[in-house]
Order: structure tokens, then sequence, then C-alpha cells
């Protein structure tokens, strides 16, 4: 029971969020609702949202944004080589490490 | 799509409504693609207009992307779009 509503909310999410890529030129208002819900879904179910999902969102406000719409996306190579990701609505940064984890062996 | 009583937690948002049955005789034949979907209300894009119309009393014909039509008793899917999902119901028809 419980394993087949997870599976119903995890379709749910990926039509929201395909429907917020689409109407995002149209509407930003409309694509962040369907954001919004999606994210509430997730909550609702304790799903934790895919990663592909949570790149699409930012950190700090929770904003839909699409890289050269609505964020900055850059790679560093300073210290540890990153991507950062700005959102031009907060201007909060998102880091990404690029470095994969070592598996550990057993 | 597989007709099952899961059907009042499946997504509404993006799928094509016609209403064909309602107390309010202006909404029944309003067809269109939902946009949007709060507790009471579904939102549909009917030309280009947006017409917002009460769940509770009406009955809908919901066509999904892959082309399945089913009718779903509006009365059944009152609820915020991620308390559908916990939702449960004993007698569907």
């Amino acid at each position: 029971m419980d394993k087949r509503v997870k599976h119903i909310a995890m379709q749910r999410i990926q039509i929201l969020f395909t429907l917020a890529r689409e109407t995002y030129k149209e509407d930003p208002h409309l694509a962040q609702r369907y954001v919004d819900i999606a994210r509430r879904i997730a909550m609702a179910l304790r799903i934790r949202l895919p990663v592909e999902y949570r790149r699409q969102l930012c950190r700090h406000c929770k904003s839909f944004i699409l890289p050269g719409v609505s964020c900055r996306v850059r790679i560093k190579q300073r210290r540890e080589p990153h991507v950062v990701v700005t959102c031009m609505k907060c201007g909060g940064h998102m880091r990404i490490p690029l470095r994969k984890k070592e598996v550990k062996q057993a | 799509m597989k007709v099952t009583p899961d059907i009042i937690r499946c997504e509404f948002i993006g799928s094509e409504l016609k209403v064909v049955k309602s107390t309010s005789s202006c909404v029944v034949g309003i067809k269109g693609k939902v946009i949007d979907e709060t507790r009471n209300t579904f939102t549909i894009l009917q030309d280009s207009k947006r017409k917002r119309i009460v769940k509770d009393i009406s009955t809908f014909h919901f066509k999904f992307p892959d082309g399945t039509v089913m009718e779903v008793d509006g009365k059944l899917i009152v609820g915020r779009p991620e308390d559908r999902l916990k939702k449960c119901i004993r007698r569907l028809w």
C-alpha cells in the first residue's frame, strides 16, 4: 500500500517538473506553483527529491531555476574543483563538488 | 493507464478536463487543459481564458496524455493536491 502510493507520488513529481519546465517561458509564476506542489508532495510522503530535480531548485529560496535564464553556472578550479550555481532571484550560491566520492573497499 | 481506485491520487494538472454534470448549469460543457488545482477548485484554460470550477458540485471527464478517459465524481477529489495522496475512500462506486 505504502509503496504503491510512493510510486504514484514519484510519477506526479515527474509530471509536475516537466510541466514547470515547459511553462516557465510563458508563465514563471505558474511554473513556480507546480514546483511548490511537487515539493509539498515529496514532503508529505517523506520522499527525497531525486538529484536531477534538486538541481532545478534554488537551495536557499526554493525557486525554480533554469541555467542561462534564472541562474548562472560556473566551473571553479580553485581548492576542490566544483560547480557554482548562482540563483538570479535571491543571489545565493549552490556548490556542487566535481570529485566523486571514493568507493570504500571492503 | 489502468483504471483503479488510485485515480483519486493521480495528477490532474496537465490533463484535459470536461465538465459533464454540475448543479450549476453555466459550467456544464466547459472543457480545456487543467493548469492549476486548489483544495476546492480546478483552474482550466479554455480558449486562452482561465476558468475556475468548483470540484464539489460537478462530475468530470478526464482525458490523460495516453488517451484514457475517466469519469470522476468531484466529491471524491476534494482536497489539496498533496493531501489527496493520503486520502482513502472505502466505497468508490
